[in-house]
């Protein structure tokens, strides 16, 4: 019975010891809800805020459909994986865009009442917002590195 | 030397539950198969072994010499057959017939021991040394040959080394006696199939675990598992000092269950977390198998019947081990990887690098994930990544390692902890029949 007694000890102090060193909760990080509030930050550079824009009017488009804004940055990657996340939510890619659209057109709103951007570029992002597919701004933006 | 012979013929045959599974990935780059379909490799020779070790044990107790010859130059055979098949179902069918022609050898090589010892005990401690130690080292082995010599490499180096088992009938004379066969041990062989069961996820999992998942060599994988068998041989040779019987195989199997779960609850990714758990695995493995093969064997005629049984439960234990943890495991793939992707998409944009790279870094990994799965393995984050002079990029670099090795560790979780619970539930025939594994 001591040799039983002595493993189960051992295994026990080998379990315990690997949970307190984290063992339980070793897995990947979790995404940010979308719909939290995020603070408006009034970055140096177009191209952050730029960054800013697109990031709060996925959060938007995100929060609506249930989904985390990194699953609309991964749909959004090339066609296969926008017809998968479109039939997986039961929405048109149409209404993806719409909503991701809409995102944009609030969050540059947002961006001209902080003061990160001046009028004229604000209209000119909405401009931009209205009449490119969001695919193509996902591209065109892709495009831009290292510029 | 016969009983060398015969012991190195018994270890060569169980070695081969498990020697191809660090070659797994090289086997599916070759075949070009399905993960699901590439388990075949392994569970075929397993339910062969399983299925046929009985009837083999009952033809070889009556004529030991000549079933133990034929098995071994069939299972040579059915080894280059391995080696040489053109295709995936050539490789199958030739792992069937290793099983087929191991059983003999396994169950003919205990009564030829019992007539080389003089002793059915030192018989019964010869086989039973030799099949924890051809176990627990085939992964070893496996992965060394695989690195060093190609998977095929396997199949040909232990074709000649199992033809040497032949030289043993040289020196034996086997007399069969025709004895009455007594009932099997019920107690002992379930607690086999279930603790063989749940050693599917020390000795197949764990692997892959190393290899697959955190990039290891398959030299070094092979060497980081010798662990196992050093501790399982230490506890078997020492072990025995535990009294009574059912007390050591509940003590292992206490260690295995212990060794299990704290694999399935790393702390952190990494080949030297792997000791701990693998020590009591090692020495879990040594005591249970040892004590409850002992268990089923002692007084017990006619021997190679009985060791027939325990073969039998052994390996059906694998193939269930196989059926239960393998779905477990690809299910939690398949969730990690997604955990994986939205965690290392959100790493990419709460990054420091330049906004406008993020999208085609995101769209790099997502490529290099895409690649990587075809090809069943982990993507190079640093490669995709890129930029190793800048602070950014090598700060993203390994945020994406963290969240990829968090993934592919997590992903292994669950079959870990499944595989525990089964290792706990052989206690209670240990417990239940402990009378009977007293007496």
């Amino acid at each position: 019975m001591r040799a039983v007694a002595l493993a189960a000890a051992a295994a026990v102090a080998l379990v315990v010891v690997y949970l307190a060193l984290g063992g339980a909760s070793y897995a990947p990080a979790k995404v940010a809800n979308p719909c939290a509030h995020r603070e408006w930050r009034n970055p140096k550079g177009l191209d952050k805020v730029a960054e800013q824009i697109v990031l709060s009017a996925l959060d938007g488009a995100a929060c609506k459909l249930g989904v985390s804004r990194e699953e609309i940055v991964l749909a959004f990657a090339g066609r296969d994986s926008l017809k998968r996340f479109t039939r997986e939510h039961g929405i048109s890619e149409r209404e993806l865009e719409e909503l991701v659209r809409s995102g944009l057109l609030r969050a540059v709103d947002d961006a001209e009442r902080a003061g990160a951007i001046n009028a004229t570029v604000a209209d000119l992002l909405r401009g931009v917002a209205r009449r490119i597919p969001v695919g193509g701004l996902l591209d065109l933006l892709g495009q831009l590195r290292g510029f | 030397m016969p009983i060398a012979l015969l012991g190195l013929s018994v270890g060569i045959v169980l070695a081969d539950s498990s020697v191809v599974t660090i070659a797994l990935p090289e086997i599916l780059a070759r075949y070009d198969v399905e993960l699901a379909t590439l388990a075949w490799v392994l569970t075929s020779f397993n339910l062969a072994l399983a299925l046929s070790a009985l009837p083999a044990a009952f033809v070889a107790r009556r004529r030991p010499a000549p079933v133990f010859g034929v098995g071994i130059v069939v299972f040579a055979a059915a080894s280059l057959a391995c080696a040489l098949s053109p295709s995936f179902g050539g490789l199958v069918a030739g792992r069937v017939v290793q099983g087929v022609a191991g059983a003999a050898v396994v169950c003919a090589a205990l009564d030829l021991l019992s007539h080389a010892t003089g002793a059915d005990a030192s018989a019964a401690r010869v086989w039973i040394l030799a099949g924890i130690a051809g176990a627990a080292l085939g992964p070893a082995a496996g992965g060394i040959l695989t690195q060093l010599l190609g998977w095929e490499s396997i199949f040909f180096v232990q074709a000649p080394v199992v033809l040497l088992g032949l030289l043993a009938l040289r020196g034996v004379r086997a007399v069969p006696v025709p004895e009455p066969v007594e009932r099997p041990h019920l107690g002992a062989n379930a607690a086999l199939l279930l603790i063989s069961g749940a050693l599917v996820a020390a000795l197949f999992l764990l692997v892959i675990l190393l290899i697959n998942g955190w990039r290891l060599e398959p030299l070094a994988a092979g060497l980081v598992v010798t662990i196992m068998p050093l501790a399982a041989i230490a506890a078997t040779r020492f072990g025995g000092a535990i009294t009574p019987l059912w007390a050591r195989a509940a003590s292992g199997v206490l260690l295995i269950a212990g060794g299990l779960a704290a694999l399935g609850w790393l702390p952190h990714a990494g080949a030297g977390w792997t000791v701990p758990p693998q020590l009591a695995l090692g020495a879990g493995l040594g005591l249970a198998l040892s004590a409850l093969s002992t268990r089923a064997l002692a007084g017990r005629s006619a021997l190679a019947v009985h060791g027939g049984w325990t073969i039998a439960a052994r390996h059906a234990g694998v193939v269930l081990g196989l059926l239960l943890l393998t779905p477990i495991f690809t299910t939690d793939l398949h969730r990690s990887e997604d955990n994986a992707l939205a965690a290392g998409t959100a790493a990419v944009l709460d990054s420091r690098i330049p906004p406008l790279d993020k999208i085609g870094v995101a769209r790099d990994i997502l490529v290099a994930v895409d690649e990587a799965k075809d090809e069943a393995r982990i993507p190079d984050v640093q490669e995709v990544v890129g930029e190793p002079d800048d602070p950014a990029y090598v700060d993203l670099a390994s945020a994406l390692q963290d969240q990829l090795d968090r993934a592919v560790t997590n992903s292994f979780s669950r079959a870990f902890l499944a595989a525990a619970l089964l290792g706990l539930v052989a206690l209670a025939p240990i417990v239940l029949g402990r009378r009977e594994v007293g007496s």
